[in-house]
């Protein structure tokens, strides 16, 4: 991104060039948000909600969603399901793994805050942002399938309203 | 290729990976493509229920026995449930109980849909996904209209079931049976005679019958192997002894078996269905049950069969409100155990095909 | 064989070792000591009229006073259930291992020596199961345990 970094400092010292930059930004993030791949991460009730959406009566294709097994080639993780002591540090891996722009929503009451295991579970990592970084958050247990197209809608509309990372620097 | 030096080495599949229903990491001894020894790790799920149950009542007991095993959470309501109205003595009424078959096992048919999606996606094939969860989401609006949940109901709760069903229900369920049992036939006709399905699943991993009982295997698992053996008709509960159905087998316990198995189960089910409706007597749909439920000291292990076998609570009652001691015996706590024993010596695409097979839900396991 | 049989049976059968405990009306209960169990568990499985060949359930508990060990057997040919106990002590619970009757009880023996502390003899795999690899707050299950997650509810 070397070279597209210096385009909109040169575009703007032309006449309307300013306007250019941005509708180049605006095309290209919509691009973005079109095509947000997931990486298939499920761990309980709320995979089994995730699997329902992605098949043939709410369907994530129409989104530009599909699910990728590794997260090289993803970029979005939908967190479904409860993450316990034992899985935190794997699921951080799977967030370092992931190229930039990356995105997590958190899906379900367990992560948001532990869900019905917030008192007394030992085991369970009350909500999953201390572990990563969340976008949305997706209340339910377990979030129906139009609830989580919702959160992706509102991830698509974040991401349209996000502005290009260095796009305006020198 | 003669004095090539070969020697073992560790590869690890999972916790996150693909085909590993949920969190479930094998250690895996291979030489070349074959898996020489497997090693199971598990406890990634571990959300102490047991010791988060001691902390409730029993009636807020009943919403994290749903999450025990999400995918049939009918019957996970239901064996803690009876278990509970053992100690207690609490006499359920008959509509009840003609409720709770019919929910049980459309929530198996439900399952056994599920499972045909996912592992023909784990094998490879695509398309029977989508065919599965599309007929699983008329069961799915069976259950909404009745519980207002898509997963996780907390219907059969103790003394009875929670609400009652609506008028028309039975029209719509009958309907929905109606669809499932003619695209069965589709279902069957597009991978049983399919060439590449039977080269990947026709002889590999076969469970010798003994193995299997010796480790505690049971359900679709056992009976592929072909003992016959189901707790609903061997140890009967509920009304099942009045319904004329029989119990499938097969023969050889290989993964096709097990594949054959639960597809045959699916029909049965929609037999005892058709007979529970037909039958469905007028009533209370619940016994009176204060929130304070509070049974006789005593402890019972009470046994039912859910979709992926034999599912028991062992409960424990000291006279208190909560209970002294909640053990959950899931089916695939088991299932699992017995995959060292007959799963080695076979190829690493070979074991996705058996683990696939088995039908493991991880919260069983782990708990 | 029927309940009544099959207590008439193992009482006539057992030498006392196996005494029954009254539950009512559910599947007998038994209870039998520590020293007795591989004996009893072996002729238990091996008995021609009795054939317990299939290990349902294997449970640790801790009643508040002291631990039990609970094994429901059942049997895959006659079709018929009871269930044994046993109880320890708090300090040095400890107690044969059945997997060499029942390949089964394996895990489930780990789990209860995992979460419970009872030492099961001649396991030969008692290590870290369902817990993180760094857990160091002790036996979670036990009546007594506190740790830093745990809130006890009040009492209703």
């Amino acid at each position: 991104m070397g070279v597209v970094k210096k385009v909109p400092y040169y575009l703007e010292k032309f006449p309307g060039g300013g306007m250019v930059a941005t509708s180049l930004e605006c095309v290209l993030k919509n691009a973005q948000a079109a095509s947000v791949w997931y990486l298939l991460f499920g761990t309980a009730c709320c995979a089994i909600e995730l699997m329902c959406t992605g098949a043939s009566r709410f369907d994530f294709d129409r989104l530009g969603m599909i699910f990728r097994p590794t997260p090289r080639q993803a970029d979005l993780i939908i967190a479904a399901g409860t993450i316990t002591k034992k899985m935190a540090p794997r699921l951080r891996r799977l967030y370092d793994q992931m190229a930039e722009p990356r995105y997590v929503i958190a899906m379900g009451g367990c992560t948001v805050k532990g869900g019905p295991f917030y008192y007394d579970s030992y085991a369970v990592e009350k909500g999953i942002d201390h572990i990563v970084p969340v976008d949305v958050y997706i209340p339910g247990c377990p979030p129906r399938p139009e609830s989580l197209l919702e959160g992706c809608l509102t991830l698509q509309k974040k991401i349209k309203s996000q502005k290009l990372p260095d796009w305006h620097e020198k | 290729m003669q004095g090539l030096r070969t020697e073992e080495f560790q590869v690890n599949m999972g916790p996150h990976h693909p085909s590993t229903h949920g969190v479930c990491r094998m250690v895996l001894t291979m030489d070349g493509e074959r898996v020489l020894k497997i090693e199971p790790v598990i406890g990634y799920l571990h959300r102490a229920i047991e010791k988060v149950c001691e902390n409730r009542t029993y009636v807020q007991c009943l919403p994290l026995m749903d999450r025990f095993e999400y995918v049939t959470s009918m019957a996970t309501n239901q064996v803690f449930s009876m278990a509970a109205e053992k100690l207690g003595g609490v006499e359920v009424p008959e509509r009840a109980e003609y409720l709770r078959v019919i929910m049980v096992e459309l929530n198996r048919i439900a399952s056994h849909l599920l499972f045909y999606g996912v592992t023909a996606m784990d094998i490879g094939a695509y398309t029977p996904f989508l065919y599965g969860l599309r007929e699983r989401e008329l069961i799915i609006d069976l259950f909404e209209e009745t519980c207002g949940q898509r997963l996780t109901y907390n219907y059969i709760r103790i003394g009875g079931v929670s609400k009652d069903i609506l008028p028309g229900f039975e029209q719509r369920c009958r309907k929905a049976l109606d669809t499932i049992e003619a695209k069965l036939v589709e279902y069957e006709g597009l991978l049983n005679e399919n060439p590449i399905w039977l080269a990947r699943t026709k002889g590999i991993g076969i469970l010798p019958a003994e193995t299997a009982i010796a480790y505690g295997a049971s359900g679709p698992v056992l009976r592929a192997s072909g003992v016959d053996y189901d707790v609903r008709r061997d140890d009967p509960y509920s009304i099942y002894h009045k319904l004329d159905w029989k119990v499938p087998t097969q023969k050889s316990g290989d993964c096709f078996d097990r594949y054959m198995q639960r597809l045959d189960e699916i029909r049965v089910s929609i037999k005892i269905i058709r007979q529970a409706l037909d039958g469905l007597p007028e009533g209370e749909f619940k016994a009176k049950v204060s929130p304070k439920f509070k049974p006789a000291p005593g402890e019972c292990y009470n046994r039912i069969e859910s979709a992926r076998g034999e599912m028991g609570c062992h409960l424990i009652s000291n006279g208190g409100p909560k209970p002294l001691r909640v053990k959950l015996r899931g089916s695939s706590y088991n299932n699992l155990q017995v995959l060292p024993a007959f799963g080695a010596n076979c190829m690493i695409a070979d074991l996705v095909a058996i683990f696939a097979t088995l039908d493991v839900i991880l919260p069983e396991v782990d708990r | 064989m029927t309940k009544e049989e099959l207590v008439a049976y193992i009482g006539s059968h057992f030498e006392g070792k196996l005494t029954p405990v009254e539950t009512g009306k559910f599947d007998p209960w038994f209870e039998i000591k520590p020293d007795d169990l591989l004996e009893v568990m072996q002729k238990l499985h091996d008995d021609n009229s009795l054939k317990f060949d299939f290990l349902c359930n294997l449970s640790g508990v801790d009643t508040g006073e002291h631990f039990e060990v609970a094994y429901s057997l059942a049997s895959i040919g006659l079709k018929h259930r009871m269930d044994v106990k046993l109880s320890l002590p708090y300090e040095g619970a400890e107690v044969e291992s059945v997997q060499k009757i029942w390949a089964g009880a394996n895990w489930h023996e780990r789990e209860a020596w995992e979460l419970y502390g009872i030492n099961f003899k001649n396991h030969g795999n008692l290590t870290r199961f369902l817990l993180p690899d760094e857990w160091d707050q002790g036996h979670p299950m036990r009546k007594d345990w506190d740790g830093p997650d745990f809130v006890r509810l009040p009492e209703v």
